[in-house]
């Protein structure tokens, strides 16, 4: 019993100190940050208190919730984008690639994960811009034949992310695939189905929980990111990270900085609920 | 494997300790300055340092209320020296947090007169913060693509004839001072009531453009031509453009433009005011003028006079060294609002823009 | 065509994967002051100008020290932890796995913006370590869960093996366990190394005067259009791939064999 008793405390021993850790540095500025939401600015002077000024604020000023509305928006498509394009990417690589050339073709495809991620945006710009190499390929192609704007818009901040995340999503996604027993494809096969009822009825079932986890990850990402539209969306809509950014830069506005993150959190937190049944975080 | 692998941590524990050594290996006395980006060139603040035995400490900010909201929450000795902008120094006085600057170390009799702006700078008779730097913020635009004459009028500017063919630079005070200026409204006077007037501006010149834009977007943009007007450019914006596309360029227009100014001051919490009070004088000084008017981030023009003598005749045309009084004359400062109507003109901008 | 279509879908998806890292390297070797079309021809200037300026060398030395630093303090911790949750059964182990992880579901934003305000109101200043403190938090989870998922019996044999022979739990962990987990804890510690390295947000919110290289790029990024900034970029790509590709070859591709 004695004996129990000090595995349990040895336990804790090992636990304690990353515990210790989130407690210290997460758990405790994130209630700190709630409590400063609740609080608010006269002047430049804090002032303690519970109020819900901020968050009147919010849905009282177009440009506050309006931000919500633009990054919820932006998400969803880069997410739903990003699957849809990786999954095949992830197929090929898995499926149709030799075998001792997976490594090196899944390797090349997440080596621009490498490029400074500041820089990444960056170079998007330039890829975009009205000379840039994307309008002089599509006109010289004779698909246009003046140059198209790109940048500057959400259409450029949506490619942005989606660069990135088709990266990360087809890493994900082939980890799930090369799981699968080739088995399950082939009972599937023998049993008379096509090879398109194979996929939809064996083979995404299968890989689903890993497409949502990847997924849940893109949006987490996604939604919380200040640099890409900053770089490429042309500021005339602001996402909500934007938005925080422009509080705390110009203005020293903490308390709505604070609720405006809080409202982020909310959002994640909507996200994670609605796949948490899928989701595996602690398999990642 | 676990050869490999040891090797590799010890390569990379050493590469570790070796940052961890260089780190503290500084020990001489330092200057903590919070400033604007221009103020980040090494080629003007190595001079200082090698001079002084010392190093100077330099944090960038981007809101003068940021910076007042970074100085109140920092303990005495923190800082030392502030970059501020000119129409702002009454906000960090009123706040005690500028110490008073000895007049005579000053040179403001060499200074264009209209940039001393003394009405700014000091307060009863005690001086706080002198100017260094200032420049416009008007039109930049490209001479082979739209008609240089349309460009002296401000409302042709964002008019239908340019419809999408603009970008706005991406801060409120300078282009909510155009759009007062274009409506007839001086931005001295700028107040809750001209918000609305204002906005109407703003809203058509949001209608016409296609982005809105910082340094490097805008930039970008006129470069390679997704646009052709910016404005709230300037001579800023286009001077690092102009030796390879001399095309692009600025000007101001009839009713004039915004002017920007920026100031130098100590801090009162200053544990090294001596030092800090060496690094203003050193800024205004004709050596250090005409250092801060090239700098990389921005160039602008010195306030000190007789900077010119040590300016390039190819510099000075850049600046337009000979159009200053002109300009000078023709021009307005920054619109400066208190803590609550920059709040109001801030709402109005992002109201605008996210539409 | 059948046959042919996922070959041209693989060609395309290389193709936008690596257009904005060709366009960016191409421009690193702009002759000209503009890294937009036309190219005029190789240079090697912008590399010259960039490798000589102290602030970005003294930048890209901060986040060497800071990405290793905190992938260390991750990876030790992490692997702490995740030992005392798997060899030990805890009261409420469940609830202290989800605070581990927790941190993984929430923006860095937010993590940075919470402890800035809380180092604020406390009145300590900003520093890299507070940058170091931050890449923990947001890297902690993903050693935890790595090293967890990787614990299994296998190792707990050997560990048993051990402590019969009379090794006591320090050496266990060090002799034993350590040892065994090197696969994970190394990809996590990379991992972590990694995503530090390239963090931007946290590191912009929690350092004042030395900063990390991404916020020294983003601070260039601001000041003007330069292919100073595409040769940066190229040069930190081209180390990032040297060090991934010796990693590939000499510890994770030994793995296989």
């Amino acid at each position: 019993m004695r004996n129990a008793a000090r595995q349990t405390l040895r336990g804790w021993g090992f636990t304690a100190p990353a515990l210790l850790w989130t407690l210290a540095f997460f758990i405790v500025p994130f209630l700190v940050m709630g409590a400063m939401s609740l609080a608010t600015l006269d002047g430049r002077t804090l002032v303690w208190g519970i109020r819900f000024d901020n968050y009147a604020e919010l849905a009282g000023k177009a440009y506050l919730w309006r931000a919500v509305v633009i990054s919820v928006e932006i998400t969803l498509t880069v997410t739903i984008v990003s699957v849809l394009l990786a999954y095949p990417l992830a197929w090929i690589i898995a499926f149709r690639v030799p075998q001792r050339w997976q490594r090196l073709a899944l390797l090349l495809a997440i080596l621009p994960f490498w490029t400074s991620y500041v820089v990444r945006s960056y170079a998007w710009l330039l890829v975009l811009a009205r000379e840039g190499v994307v309008n002089q390929t599509l006109m010289g192609l004779g698909i246009t034949s003046e140059p198209i704007t790109i940048a500057n818009t959400r259409f450029a901040t949506v490619t942005g992310f989606v660069h990135f995340f088709v990266m990360l999503l087809t890493l994900t996604i082939y980890a799930n695939l090369i799981q699968l027993s080739p088995n399950y494809r082939r009972a599937a096969m023998d049993l008379g189905a096509n090879a398109f009822q194979t996929f939809v009825h064996v083979v995404l079932p299968l890989t689903l929980p890993g497409i949502i986890t990847g997924a849940f990850l893109t949006f987490v990402l996604c939604i919380g990111d200040y640099v890409t539209p900053q770089i490429l969306g042309g500021n005339t809509e602001l996402t909500v990270p934007q938005v925080i950014m422009v509080q705390l830069g110009r203005r020293a506005d903490f308390p709505l900085a604070a609720a405006l993150a809080i409202v982020l959190m909310g959002i994640v937190t909507l996200a994670y609920l609605a796949c948490a049944r899928w989701l595996r975080l602690d398999r990642l | 494997m676990n050869g490999t692998v040891s090797k590799l941590r010890i390569a990379l524990l050493g590469t570790a300790a070796l940052g961890l050594l260089a780190a503290p290996a500084m020990a001489e006395e330092e200057l903590n300055a919070l400033v604007w980006c221009d103020h980040t060139d090494a080629a003007l603040i190595e001079p200082f340092e090698n001079e002084h035995g010392v190093k100077v400490n330099l944090r960038e900010y981007e809101g003068t209320g940021a910076a007042l909201a970074i100085l109140e929450q920092s303990r005495p000795g923190d800082w030392d020296v502030l970059v501020i902008d000119g129409i702002d120094v009454f906000r960090a006085v009123e706040s005690g947090l500028l110490a008073p600057l000895p007049d005579d170390a000053l040179p403001t009799a060499d200074f264009f007169p209209e940039v001393v702006m003394a009405e700014n700078n000091t307060k009863d008779g005690v001086t706080y913060a002198v100017t260094e730097k200032f420049g416009y913020n008007t039109i930049s635009y490209n001479s082979d693509k739209v008609d240089a004459a349309d460009m002296e009028d401000l409302s042709a500017a964002w008019s239908e004839k340019y419809d999408g063919r603009i970008s706005i630079y991406d801060y409120y005070l300078p282009v909510m001072g155009l759009a007062a200026i274009a409506d007839g409204i001086k931005t001295g006077d700028i107040t809750a009531d001209s918000l609305p007037k204002i906005g109407t501006v703003l809203g058509d010149m949001r209608a016409r453009a296609a982005s809105v834009a910082g340094v490097v977007a805008a930039q970008t943009a006129l470069a390679t031509g997704e646009v052709d007007i910016v404005v709230g450019g300037g001579e800023w914006l286009t001077a690092v453009l102009a030796e390879e596309q001399p095309e692009l360029t600025w000007t101001i227009p009839k009713q004039g433009a915004v002017r920007w100014s920026q100031s130098i001051g100590v801090l009162t919490d200053s544990e090294k005011k001596d030092l800090a009070l060496e690094f203003v004088k050193y800024i205004v000084s004709p050596e250090g003028q005409a250092r801060l008017a090239t700098s990389a981030c921005f160039w602008g023009m010195p306030a000190n006079a007789k900077a010119g003598s040590v300016l390039t005749d190819a510099q000075k045309k850049v600046l337009r060294w000979d159009d200053q009084p002109d300009y000078l004359a023709r021009t307005q400062l920054y619109p400066a609002p208190d803590t609550d109507l920059d709040g109001e003109m801030q709402d109005l901008w992002l109201e605008t823009l996210q539409q | 065509m059948t046959r042919l279509a996922p070959w041209l879908y693989f060609a395309a998806a290389y193709c936008f994967i690596y257009l904005p890292v060709g366009a960016l390297v191409l421009f690193s070797f702009q002759e000209g002051g503009l890294p937009v079309p036309p190219f005029k021809g190789p240079s090697l200037k912008w590399y010259a100008q960039v490798l000589g300026d102290d602030d970005l060398m003294d930048a890209l030395l901060n986040s060497v020290v800071v990405a290793i630093g905190s992938g260390a303090g991750a990876v030790g911790l992490g692997f702490l932890a995740a030992y005392g949750l798997a060899r030990h059964t805890l009261p409420g182990s469940v609830v202290l796995r989800g605070l581990l992880i927790a941190p993984l579901t929430v923006s860095y934003l937010i993590v940075g913006l919470g402890l800035l305000i809380v180092i604020n109101r406390l009145g300590l200043g900003l520093s890299l370590w507070t940058a170091g403190i931050g890449h923990v938090v947001i890297n902690l989870p993903l050693c935890f869960a790595i090293i967890y998922a990787s614990m299994g019996a296998q190792q707990q044999n050997a560990e048993r093996a051990a402590r019969d022979l009379g090794a006591g739990e320090a050496q266990v962990v060090l002799l034993v366990t350590a040892p065994m987990l090197m696969p994970a804890i190394l990809a996590a510690f990379f991992l972590s190394v990694t995503l530090s390295w390239d963090e931007f947000i946290i590191a912009f919110l929690l350092t004042r005067f030395d900063v990390t290289l991404p916020v020294e790029i983003w601070s260039l990024l601001r000041s003007g259009l330069s292919p100073a900034l595409n040769a940066i970029g190229s040069f930190v790509f081209l180390i990032s791939v040297m060090i991934v590709l010796a990693l590939e070859l000499l510890v994770f591709g030994r793995r296989r064999a």
